[in-house]
């Protein structure tokens, strides 16, 4: 049982992670909005799609804002009253059924709003989709693709704009957005391979979001009898803890499972030897 | 009489057939030699060698005259090696051990940033996808290839970098598009 209650909290807490970070999505699509890209991996419906999801996200974000603190207080406050070993107290009690009321109120927030957020997220998933199907698989040979993704400057100079990042997993999806943001706006709509890469970063993004969306709202009406079963209880579990540190390092931004990037490096373009044999 | 000239015509084809496999027999040591790879450490010298042998005979052990050659050349990385082996495989192209675009392919999988492995003539979604993991498995080797050719032999860490940049990006691109795609028919 309890191994169950530790693998739901623990799919809740990745949700919230790849949740906090959509809004980040907004300023992508407003400045991509704003380019002209040759391959059209980002016409207006896909960026309005984009937008919305981010709306969506945020507004899921403020509603999970409040009760996040009150949850921060009320354990603050379990604490500071030491608590912990005294179940029994029941001023203690009444903490902690305080601090399960507020992670029902949590799971209410998320149950609230994940219907809609499944429906932009998938929206936006299909429509990235169609695109990508179009523009890299059936417009593109590998060859070409290849080409593409090393710029059209390819083999004469080093593309210094190109974006330095890559591959999904191993980095906060809210430092990657913000990442997409500086890159986007620093290509200034011309580099496609930055596009080809960010699209397909999205797209599979919103394709681990939605099946991740899927499997929490499954969860979320177990969590919430678990809850409703521990109020009547007045206890405070460990992974209820767990949770709650979780969002708190989210929402502060503390650092988790960061990989190195790999970095493109900046250097001047090399014009060194050039065979006749060169592709 | 007759019997006479029959002994004489045996004696003759006798002294024919000897002459004939002595004739092999002085070849052959010859052609053993000529096609001991090349050794030491000095790459032009070891071309050299590799030519001449490569001319006399010993076309068939081309792949394995070119890899000796790869492994002399880590000996000493440098940027004027990639010249080197694209003259040497030019020349290669000339004497007609390779095609034009076997040359190309070989130049390209060591020196090149982008990957041989790539080339395709159909869409991704009809040629690729179906061969994904394949691909990305050539891919690999090539970058593998790559790293001997640009890091290893021409010290020529910034293209290699691109190079390396370019698997990755691949792998993601091709990751979305195919998923994209959809199953295949």
């Amino acid at each position: 049982m309890k191994t169950a209650r530790f693998c739901e909290r623990k799919a809740a807490r990745r949700f919230i992670k790849q949740l906090l970070s959509g809004c980040l999505l907004l300023p992508v699509a407003a400045y991509a909005g704003s380019s002209a890209p040759t391959i059209k991996l980002f016409p207006t419906t896909v960026l309005e799609e984009i937008k919305h999801t981010g709306n969506v996200a945020a507004e899921m974000e403020s509603g999970l804002q409040s009760v996040i603190s009150q949850l921060d207080e009320q354990q603050k406050l379990y604490i500071d009253s030491k608590c912990e070993g005294n179940e029994g107290d029941p001023g203690c009690e009444r903490i902690a059924r305080q601090l399960g009321k507020s992670y029902l109120e949590m799971l209410n927030v998320m149950a609230d709003k994940l219907p809609e957020m499944e429906t932009a997220v998938n929206a936006t998933s299909s429509s990235l989709e169609k695109r990508i199907r179009k523009e890299l698989g059936q417009k593109k040979t590998s060859w070409t693709l290849q080409e593409l993704l090393l710029g059209t400057e390819a083999g004469k100079s080093a593309a210094a704009s190109q974006p330095s990042l890559r591959g999904r997993s191993g980095m906060r999806l809210s430092d990657r957005f913000s990442q997409y943001y500086r890159l986007v706006a620093r290509s200034g709509g011309k580099t496609n391979s930055s596009l080809a890469v960010i699209a397909s970063d999205i797209y599979l993004d919103m394709q681990e979001t939605s099946s991740l969306i899927a499997r929490t709202r499954e969860e979320i009406s177990r969590a919430t009898l678990m809850e409703q079963l521990n109020q009547s209880f007045g206890t405070i579990t460990p992974e209820m803890q767990e949770v709650v540190a979780g969002v708190k390092a989210i929402l502060f931004g503390e650092e988790l499972d960061v990989i190195p990037m790999a970095i493109q490096p900046v250097a001047p373009a090399d014009h060194g030897f050039e065979s006749a044999l060169q592709m | 009489m007759k019997a006479a000239m029959k002994n004489n015509l045996t004696v003759l084809t006798t002294v024919a057939t000897m002459s004939a496999l002595l004739a092999g027999c002085s070849n052959n040591p010859t052609h053993a030699t000529a096609c001991s790879l090349p050794d030491g450490p000095n790459l032009e010298r070891a071309i050299s060698a590799a030519r001449f042998d490569l001319e006399t005979g010993c076309e068939h052990e081309f792949d394995g005259y070119f890899q000796r050659l790869l492994t002399i050349a880590e000996g000493d990385p440098k940027k004027e090696n990639k010249a080197s082996f694209s003259d040497f495989l030019l020349w290669a192209n000339d004497a007609g051990l390779l095609s034009k675009a076997q040359a190309r392919q070989t130049y390209n999988r060591y020196f090149g940033i982008k990957y041989v492995s790539l080339v395709s003539d159909y869409s991704v979604c009809a040629q690729t996808c179906p061969h994904q993991s394949d691909v990305m498995r050539d891919m690999n080797r090539e970058l593998a290839d790559k790293e001997q050719g640009l890091l290893k032999i021409s010290a020529d860490r910034l293209n290699y970098t691109r190079a390396s940049n370019l698997y990755q990006e691949t792998e993601l691109v091709l990751e979305a598009t195919c998923e994209a795609c959809g199953p295949i028919e």
